[in-house]
């Protein structure tokens, strides 16, 4: 985690998170943002290992900026850093290619822990968003839903995803399925993935179709 | 069909039953109860008395001037003389019966003036269908041969339109007045009483299709019909209206004037009924009702028999085409009174050629002219299947109403519940949006407020405070977005929250819900209070209670929902409760719990941990 991107629009919050973002990442170079326009600019012209993101800005919203890295930067993990905790909100973004979210006004050691995890590759995944993804992925297998190939999720996937649902832990679904920590946390990701590759395959499509209609 | 068949065979019987009396009026004529003078000498004079000196002509009676005198004007001076009977008693009443004297007639007996039937000069008393009944002054009977004069006024055949009406005598019966008199009242019944009663049943029927008519406009023949029956029944005054105030030659004009218009609406009422309308038809009637009485008035007065009988046989021509038409319809159309129908017209124009007929010399029938009620009686029968047909278009007419109120009513009742529901769903959705506008604020404005402060302030316990409020603003935000959790939705959000800040305190943590996913729901504003007792409680624990574990179960148990939590803490000291807890502590889990219809118990003591049970309804 050489180079952050930190895209937050109110002064103290950024200040805060910056500090919190050096405690866990001491090396990194930390590029800072308030405005959607700004971390584009940013985004076009320094690649990020990592980049925490706010939703709600005065010019937009960080949804744009976490797509826009999804598709210039791939290897770059999106995180949201938001005050919404509602699927409402989160859902686009991870649709979007986030891996995962903070919610801002945790506890600093909380936030620490997860920045940490996150270094170390295991998302965060809510019961909510799990329920949300799962009938995603569902209404994608209808077979009349679309035209093209659906993205569909392995049955292991699956089975985290029902197991996060029902409000088990990461390392409580490893123990039930005699699997690493890691593992269970490259499901996550993989999942994450899916859920992104899915959506745009669906607004390419989406796209198209408006394109037909308007022709 | 075989009913209505056997309804005209109904009828026809009772048609039958109404001429038994007519047919049998000739059978027995009253000669055979009194002494018959059917000779008699006639002498044309208009004087006073029998003209003795002049040359009078030995006639048979009945004398029918339109037979034996063609041209006659008359008045015609009848002699008869007959004997008196054998033996009469002092108290016996005896009487002449004359059938028949057209138009008036005068009688004398043995030169003494003894009945008149009316005035004798114009305008005429017209007497030509009444029976006449004298009475007989016993004291001017003489022993021997008695001498009778009857004066008799009357039209020749060419002056009049009827054959019924042209002047002549029938032959005089002399007798007991208790004798002839019912022969002279079954006479009067049947050729003036009934067909007058029929006359007025036909203005009554007439009125009934007038209004019908009027009230449907669209249904003309019902108009045509009423028309009809009218112009027939004011046809019928000329059989029992005696005193006219206007000469005998009016009242030939204007019956020839009415015929035409009683035909042309007959025509039209059976051309309407079989559903044609032509124009040119309409026109033609109406020119031919003012054809007959012009053209009657410039022939004059000597033509008015033949010209009348000419536009008669006309008119029944073009009624009985009319009535083809509409039998040829009414067979296309396979209407139900269409045998009735058959045998009604038949019957008309049998009738009416029978009459013609007559009119014409052709035929000659004594007796009663059927015409006058058996023409009458069909029309009523009709009449009475057209009031049926109304009816039941009327009833019909009503259902359909009745049906399209339910259907209208039903309709209206679905756009009232439509309406209902799109405006509900108006107003979610414009709740919806209020609710995102203000969840949106509430974020941007007082979370960032508050995450400063969260993240910025150097007391732990203004910082720890905002936090909550943070909290608190969120819960309360998602209780302002409404949707209903599943159950089973909630045991998980609860379960990854209780275990990962359990487990992140170090505290043992133990977890228990129901294995299957119970189906039940809970409303937004329980899911987000029983978040906040939930969340209030493992604070608590993980704050001040010392606990190295706890135990967390969720159960349904019949209508409720039980959420326990258990933990092997110092328990709450009694003289602290209440103050354990910042914020809002145990009174407020137990007030929330209390909104929520439902009770949060603590049951606690030191050494033994706490026991929080909450009980919501479900």
């Amino acid at each position: 985690m050489n180079t952050i991107l930190l895209l937050e629009d109110l002064p103290e919050i950024r200040a805060w998170l910056k500090t919190l973002v050096l405690q866990v990442f001491p090396q990194a170079h930390v590029s800072e943002a308030a405005r959607v326009h700004d971390a584009l600019e940013l985004v076009s012209a320094v690649r990020f290992d990592l980049a925490l993101i706010d939703l709600g800005l005065p010019d937009g919203s960080g949804v744009d900026v976490v797509a826009r890295l999804r598709e210039t930067q791939p290897e770059a993990q999106s995180v949201v850093v938001t005050i919404h905790d509602d699927d409402e909100h989160l859902f686009p973004a991870l649709q979007a290619g986030a891996f995962g979210y903070i919610l801002k006004e945790q506890a600093r050691d909380l936030i620490i822990e997860q920045l940490q995890r996150i270094g170390s590759g295991e998302p965060p995944l809510s019961p909510s968003i799990a329920r949300r993804v799962i009938a995603y992925f569902a209404a994608q297998a209808k077979p009349q839903a679309h035209a093209m190939p659906h993205v569909s999720l392995t049955e292991r996937e699956s089975e985290v995803l029902l197991r996060v649902a029902k409000g088990f832990t990461l390392p409580e679904i490893g123990v039930q399925l005699s699997l690493s920590r890691h593992t269970i946390a490259d499901y996550v990701k993989q999942i994450y993935r899916k859920l992104n590759v899915s959506s745009r395959a669906e607004a390419a499509l989406e796209a198209q179709r408006l394109g037909l209609f308007r022709r | 069909m075989p009913r209505a068949f056997n309804l005209a065979i109904a009828r026809l019987w009772l048609l039958r039953w109404l001429l038994a009396p007519l047919l049998s009026l000739g059978a027995l004529p009253a000669s055979a109860v009194g002494i018959e003078l059917d000779r008699a000498l006639s002498v044309q004079s208009d004087a006073l008395h029998f003209p003795e000196d002049e040359a009078a002509v030995d006639v048979a009676l009945p004398d029918d001037w339109a037979v034996s005198r063609r041209r006659a004007e008359g008045p015609v001076w009848y002699r008869m003389r007959f004997p008196s009977p054998a033996s009469i008693g002092d108290d016996d009443l005896l009487a002449f019966y004359i059938k028949r004297a057209c138009t008036n007639l005068e009688v004398h007996l043995n030169g003494h003036r003894i009945y008149s039937g009316g005035r004798m000069s114009e305008p005429v008393t017209r007497n030509c269908y009444y029976p006449q009944l004298v009475l007989v002054p016993q004291a001017l009977l003489r022993g021997g041969s008695n001498v009778l004069d009857v004066k008799v006024v009357g039209k020749p055949l060419h002056s009049v339109s009827a054959r019924q009406r042209s002047g002549g005598l029938s032959a005089v019966v002399f007798g007991h007045h208790a004798e002839l008199a019912p022969y002279h009242d079954k006479r009067l019944f049947w050729s003036i009483t009934l067909p007058s009663m029929v006359g007025a049943a036909m203005l009554v029927l007439s009125l009934l299709m007038l209004a019908m008519g009027w009230l449907n406009r669209r249904e003309s023949h019902l108009t045509y019909f009423g028309l009809m029956a009218l112009g027939w029944a004011v046809l019928s005054t000329r059989l029992w209206l005696r005193e006219a105030p206007v000469p005998g030659e009016v009242i030939e004009w204007l019956v020839c004037a009415i015929v035409p218009l009683v035909a042309a609406c007959a025509v039209l009422f059976l051309l309407r009924y079989a559903g044609l309308v032509q124009r040119a038809i309409d026109m033609a009637l109406l020119v031919q009702c003012a054809m007959v009485p012009a053209s009657l008035a410039l022939a004059g007065p000597d033509r008015v028999f033949v010209l009348a009988n000419a536009w008669y046989v006309l008119l029944a021509a073009e009624v009985l085409i009319a009535a083809w038409v509409y039998l040829w319809f009414a067979w296309r159309a396979h209407r139900k009174e269409f045998w009735i129908m058959v045998v009604l017209m038949s019957l008309v124009s049998l009738i009416v050629v029978i009459e013609l007929a007559v009119q014409h010399g052709k035929l000659s029938v004594r007796g009663i002219h059927v015409l006058h009620f058996v023409v009458p009686v069909t029309f009523i029968a009709v009449g009475l299947r057209l009031m049926q047909v109304y009816a039941k278009a009327l009833g019909a007419a009503e259902a359909g109403r009745s049906t399209l109120e339910t259907r209208v009513a039903e309709i209206t009742a679905d756009i009232e519940r439509n309406f209902a529901q799109l405006a509900e769903m108006r107003v979610e959705q414009v709740t919806a949006r209020e609710r995102k506008r203000i969840a949106a604020d509430l974020h941007d404005d007082l979370g960032a407020k508050l995450l400063t402060i969260v993240h910025t302030s150097e007391s732990d316990r203004i910082s720890t405070l905002a936090r909550e409020a943070l909290e608190e603003m969120r819960l309360s935000v998602r209780g302002l977005t409404g949707k209903p959790v599943r159950l089973a939705d909630a045991l998980g959000d609860w379960r990854a929250e209780v275990m990962s800040r359990l487990g992140q305190a170090g505290i043992w943590a133990e977890w228990t819900s129901p294995a299957e996913e119970p189906p039940q729901t809970l409303p937004a504003r329980a899911y987000v209070q029983t978040t906040r007792i939930l969340r209030e409680a493992i604070s608590n624990i993980i704050k001040h209670s010392g606990a190295s574990r706890c135990t967390v179960t969720g159960a349904v148990k019949r209508s409720d929902f039980v959420l326990t939590i258990q933990d092997n803490g110092n328990g709450i000291p009694m003289e602290l409760d209440g103050q354990l807890d910042r914020g809002h502590g145990m009174a407020s889990m137990k007030h929330r719990a209390k909104q929520l219809q439902g009770q949060c118990l603590v049951e606690s003591g030191p050494g033994y941990g706490t026991v929080i049970r909450l009980t919501l309804p479900l």
